[in-house]
């Protein structure tokens, strides 16, 4: 083959793959690139959507940092859920994954048991836990006065309501123990006889066999769980509206945002209440804006370590 | 990790299967507390009673003959079928192109996919909403359903992880054979790739399924275009209801995911192991 | 990178193309000379009633349609505002919308979401003087009337007579202090400590206790005259606050919360005052047609909300109600003004919805008229939204979210306690902050 036939070969497969990609390049440009530039200029303006948007400066975002009485709750609260239900989830899940990669009998079953609660769609989860933990008559507290405890007040407690959406956070955890479990079955067996001729004990494998070996996959899941703790909103805000027990019609949030006592409010609901509630696009988008540069520096800490992002695997 | 322990630690194993137990009853226990309240009279649900006593199925006569549930899983059913349907369409050549075919860019347009991934949809909200309100698609589910059909990063890269399970050696011989790059996808990774392609779908199709966020943005104005899952969020505030009400309604909900999940588990479970870990 | 930097600025030119054209024509675009003789055609009625009350305003919009048969109005309900808004702004043609508080007057009347109604009122020459004034104030803003109020909601306070008598109260309390001392006389505790029995819950997010509903206590005012939060200024909120932080602080926090959370709830057959595990609570007309059809034999009275001495009226009350605006995108004006007019200005169906949803008409001459149904109980109400010192509260461009913004407050206020002049400083900050957030 000459020099430049195969040059046009590679051109040519190149515009194959390019026409392949179209659709998604224009998805990209339509629905990330330009909301991304958008979003950016919206947030110098005032808008309402009922009038063109008035430039402003940099109104939206003093107000964010000298005014608003409620952002740095919000903010401090997802920062709550970040540091808190992320960790909770891996270790829980990392705990059941080992579990069940050392119990051979049943792994099929055990393995459908414990992933059913993730299939569950997240509204009707978090529904059915704000009725069993309800303080006064749900189910939870019955059992828990029988034995003679009296529970608290779960997700009417501004102190229990965050560590209640953890325990909800811990039941759905069915996909991530599901990665894990691959992870394990994934190690070589080799790596343990090689360590136990050692004379390494059972915890001094897990230290330094499992868990190194399987660190990809807990830096996937602790980069993704940040990522999505972050945007911590359906739950946060389906166990508001619902302990509250004032919804109004149609929700999403209100004058209960963040019942109890503002201890549910995320950055990502507040941000929705001035956006979509109080149609202030402007702020909101100078909220999604900080949401974007920070989660950007996530992705930035993250995205090299992480093998399953790194486009080499291209080729 | 292995069964070597089996044998030489019994009182280990037992512990383990006894944790085990505990642990699957303490996971399903939750799911069954639903079940009987929703069986429940409204004032039985208050009381400190477990067992329905009696059994009532009032609750659901009342759910599929006072609510619209038939709508709303229909439009659930629309969002959720749509969604894949377009997804597939337009996500398969591009992950095709991103795992099989050698180009100069490719890794900027990866990148830029895994970006979008897992960029909060907040950031994107407000201007999105805006161009859909122009072409006069809020209201509807359209907004969510539409997109797809430009693809969508997550499916993009879930099919791409396992596209590359898939030795090149495979389309480079079709190449030979004279196949261009669409027939090759056609007649070589598309069949060899179908339990990659089913976890896809499914995956898309869950998460349009139980998608709150979306509907509550494009759609909450709109009763008829409400799917099942804010049908429930508002189901409380709307209907002043009760409890054992509610519960059964959660239940309706349920049933649906849990049964197409007991004929496609091997793909779910392969879809959910390929994202973290081979590549 | 070049390719990226272009695309940017192909990106940048569509936002500022798509930002400079708004949502929609409309506005006040040229009506009919005269009210046209005869009307056909489908106008839409968005509204935010539900259950039962949708279907009184099923029965009402029926009588509008045999008035004009070939008139066909498109209903749907249990429309808040904010579904309201979002259908406007994206050029959904809503005809007639009603909302179910004055809040969003301000929004709606300066973005022009709502059209302005002073043409047709001018042409049909409609006597708005039988609007009491209160109600004519919160359904305009700035002078530019976008909206006429259908219904409205007064306070007062409801007590319960068989708790009143165990503890041998004579008479409703008709100040805070008698209300403090009989509320905590009314108070019961269980052995281990907790609260059995509240008499009167004093936190600020219980139930329908609120800023608002709580004005009338001292003839509350929240702004001043160029939009500025009147709080900090007013010594009168300052009591107040200093008077719940003392009540809370008597039966403590803790407690009064863990109450509270156990409760039913507030829309329901197990709203605490039906259950007689609260005997005050201060709360609106409404509640009286709940309590007819969920708990008929409740042993209540109603009286006028207890206000502070020589600080507050008594016999006021605070009242805000539905206003009902024709959208900016409606396409039949003319059928969309017939049935606001219908629905806003006609006596006997202001007479028929008042009944229907236990609701206080909007007209004078309804709330005269002698078919509306006003049992003992209900008249307080009645007479409250008609006294000279009734209190509403103004409409500004975020939706009247002061209010919000000041109830959130208190409620953290109530638990944490400090300065109270710090505490309105901080609060008059805020909300001062936040309408220069959201613009004239």
């Amino acid at each position: 083959m000459t020099r430049p036939s195969r040059r046009g070969i590679e051109a040519r497969r190149r515009m194959v793959a390019l026409s392949m990609l179209a659709p998604t390049l224009t998805g990209l440009l339509l629905f990330f690139g330009y909301p991304l530039v958008a979003s950016v200029f919206y947030s110098f303006t005032r808008y309402n959507q009922l009038q063109a948007p008035q430039f402003v400066g940099l109104l939206n975002y003093r107000f964010m940092v000298t005014a608003d009485p409620q952002i740095f709750t919000a903010a401090r609260n997802t920062l709550w859920f970040v540091v808190v239900l992320v960790p909770a989830r891996i270790v829980c899940a990392l705990m059941l994954a080992g579990l069940l990669a050392r119990a051979k009998t049943a792994v099929g079953f055990w393995r459908t048991v414990f992933y059913l609660p993730a299939l569950v769609p997240p509204v009707a989860s978090v529904v059915a836990f704000v009725f069993l933990f309800n303080p006064g008559t749900g189910p939870v507290n019955h059992v828990l006065s029988w034995l003679g405890i009296k529970g608290p007040l779960w997700f009417n407690d501004p102190a229990w309501s965050k560590p209640s959406l953890v325990l909800l956070g811990v039941w759905v955890m069915g996909d991530m123990m599901i990665i894990f479990l691959a992870a394990l079955l994934d190690v070589p067996r080799e790596l343990y006889e090689a360590s136990s001729l050692d004379g390494a004990n059972g915890v001094q494998q897990v230290r330094h066999v499992t868990l190194p070996t399987i660190s990809p996959v807990l830096g996937f899941a602790a980069a993704t769980g940040v990522i999505a703790a972050l945007q911590y909103f359906t739950e946060a805000a389906i166990a508001s509206q619902v302990a509250s027990g004032k919804i109004t019609v149609g929700g999403g949030s209100g004058t209960d945002l963040g019942y109890p006592g503002s201890s549910l409010m995320t950055y990502t609901q507040l941000l929705y209440q001035h956006g979509f509630a109080n149609f202030q696009f402007g702020y909101a988008s100078a909220m999604a804006v900080v949401l974007f540069l920070t989660t950007a520096l996530v992705l930035v800490l993250v995205m090299r370590r992480i093998a399953v992002f790194r486009p080499e695997n291209n080729s | 990790m292995t069964s070597r322990v089996h044998s030489s630690r019994p009182l280990l194993w037992v512990a383990e299967h006894t944790a085990l137990v505990v642990l699957g009853v303490a996971t399903v226990v939750p799911v069954v507390f639903v079940v009987l309240t929703s069986l429940m009279t409204s004032d039985q649900a208050l009381s400190a009673t477990i067992v329905p006593h009696p059994f009532s199925w009032d609750n659901y006569t009342h759910i599929f003959t006072q609510l619209p549930v038939a709508r709303w899983f229909g439009n659930s059913a629309q969002y959720a079928v749509l969604a894949t349907t377009f997804m597939l369409a337009s996500s398969i050549p591009a992950a095709y192109a991103l795992s099989q075919v050698r180009f100069r860019g490719a890794n900027l347009i990866f990148t830029l996919i895994i970006v979008t991934m897992l960029l909060p949809p907040q950031v994107t909200a407000v201007p999105k909403y805006v161009l859909f309100s122009r072409l006069h698609l809020t209201g509807t589910l359209w907004p969510l359903i539409l997109p797809n059909l430009l693809g969508d990063a997550f499916s993009i890269f879930l099919l791409r992880q396992f596209f590359l399970t898939i030795p090149k050696e495979y389309a480079d011989a079709a190449r030979i054979d004279g196949c261009g790059e669409w027939g090759v996808l056609r007649r070589v990774i598309v069949p060899m790739a179908r339990p990659g392609i089913a976890s896809a779908a499914i995956f898309l199709f869950f998460s349009s399924w139980n998608d709150y966020y979306g509907p509550l943005v494009y759609a909450s104005e709109n009763e008829r275009w409400w799917p099942i899952a804010y049908g429930l969020a508002t189901f409380r505030g709307q209907h002043g209801s009760d409890w054992s009400l509610t519960m059964a309604l959660t239940v309706v909900i349920m049933v649906p995911v849990v049964v197409i999940f007991f004929f496609a588990q091997k793909a779910f479970v392969e879809g959910i192991s390929l994202t973290g870990v081979k590549g | 990178m070049r390719r990226i930097v272009s695309s940017l600025a192909i990106a940048t030119t569509a936002v500022l193309v798509t930002a400079g054209c708004s949502a929609g024509s409309g506005g006040s675009s040229g009506i009919d000379k005269s009210a046209p003789d005869k009307l056909s055609g489908t106008v839409s009625l968005w509204h935010f009633f539900s259950d039962q009350n949708a279907d009184v305003m099923k029965q009402v919009v029926a009588s509008f349609e045999k008035k004009y048969p070939d008139v066909k109005v498109e209903l749907h309900d249990g429309q808040d505002d904010t579904k309201v808004q979002k259908a406007i702004s994206a050029g959904q043609p809503i005809d007639v919308a009603v909302s179910s508080s004055s809040q969003p007057v301000g929004s709606f009347c300066s973005s022009g979401a709502f059209r302005d109604l002073q043409p047709f009122i001018d042409r049909d020459k409609v006597d708005l003087d039988d609007i009491p004034p209160a109600v004519r104030d919160y359904t305009q803003y700035k002078g530019k009337r976008c909206t006429l109020p259908m219904l409205a909601d007064s306070t007062g306070m409801f007590y319960n007579t068989d708790l009143f008598k165990a503890a041998g109260i004579a008479s409703p309390p008709k100040t805070l202090e008698e209300l403090e001392a009989d509320g905590l006389a009314l108070t019961k505790y269980n052995p281990d400590g907790s609260i059995r029995q509240l008499g009167f819950n004093p936190l600020i997010d219980f139930y329908e206790n609120g800023v608002g509903h709580w004005q009338p206590m001292i003839n509350g005012t929240f702004l001043n005259a160029d939009g500025t939060s009147a709080i900090g200024g007013s010594d009168a909120w300052k009591k107040l606050i200093t008077w719940q932080k003392a009540y809370v602080d008597r039966i403590g926090y803790a407690k009064l919360r863990a109450f509270t959370s156990g409760l039913g709830q507030e829309s329901q057959a197990s709203n605490a005052f039906f259950t007689g595990q609260v005997a005050i609570t201060i709360d609106g007309e409404w509640r009286v047609g709940k309590i007819t059809k969920m708990k008929p034999g409740l042993p209540y009275a109603t009286a006028p909300s207890p206000v502070m001495d020589g600080v507050g009226k008594y016999g006021a009350s605070s009242i805000t109600g539905n206003v009902a605006g024709i959208g900016r995108g409606s396409k039949v004006p003319e059928l969309a003004w017939a049935l606001l007019k219908y629905l806003t200005t006609d006596t006997a169906v202001q007479v028929e919805l008042g009944n229907g949803v236990s609701n206080i008409p909007t007209l004078t001459s309804a709330l005269k008229s002698p078919d509306l149904k006003v049992s003992p109980v209900y008249k307080t109400f009645v007479v409250g939204a008609a006294d000279p010192h009734t209190v509403t509260f103004p409409a500004t461009p975020d939706g009247a979210a002061y209010l919000q913004t000041f109830q959130k407050a208190w409620a953290d206020y109530q638990e944490k306690g400090g300065d109270v002049n710090a505490f309105t400083a901080n609060l008059d900050i805020t909300i001062d902050n936040a309408s220069k957030l959201a613009g004239p």
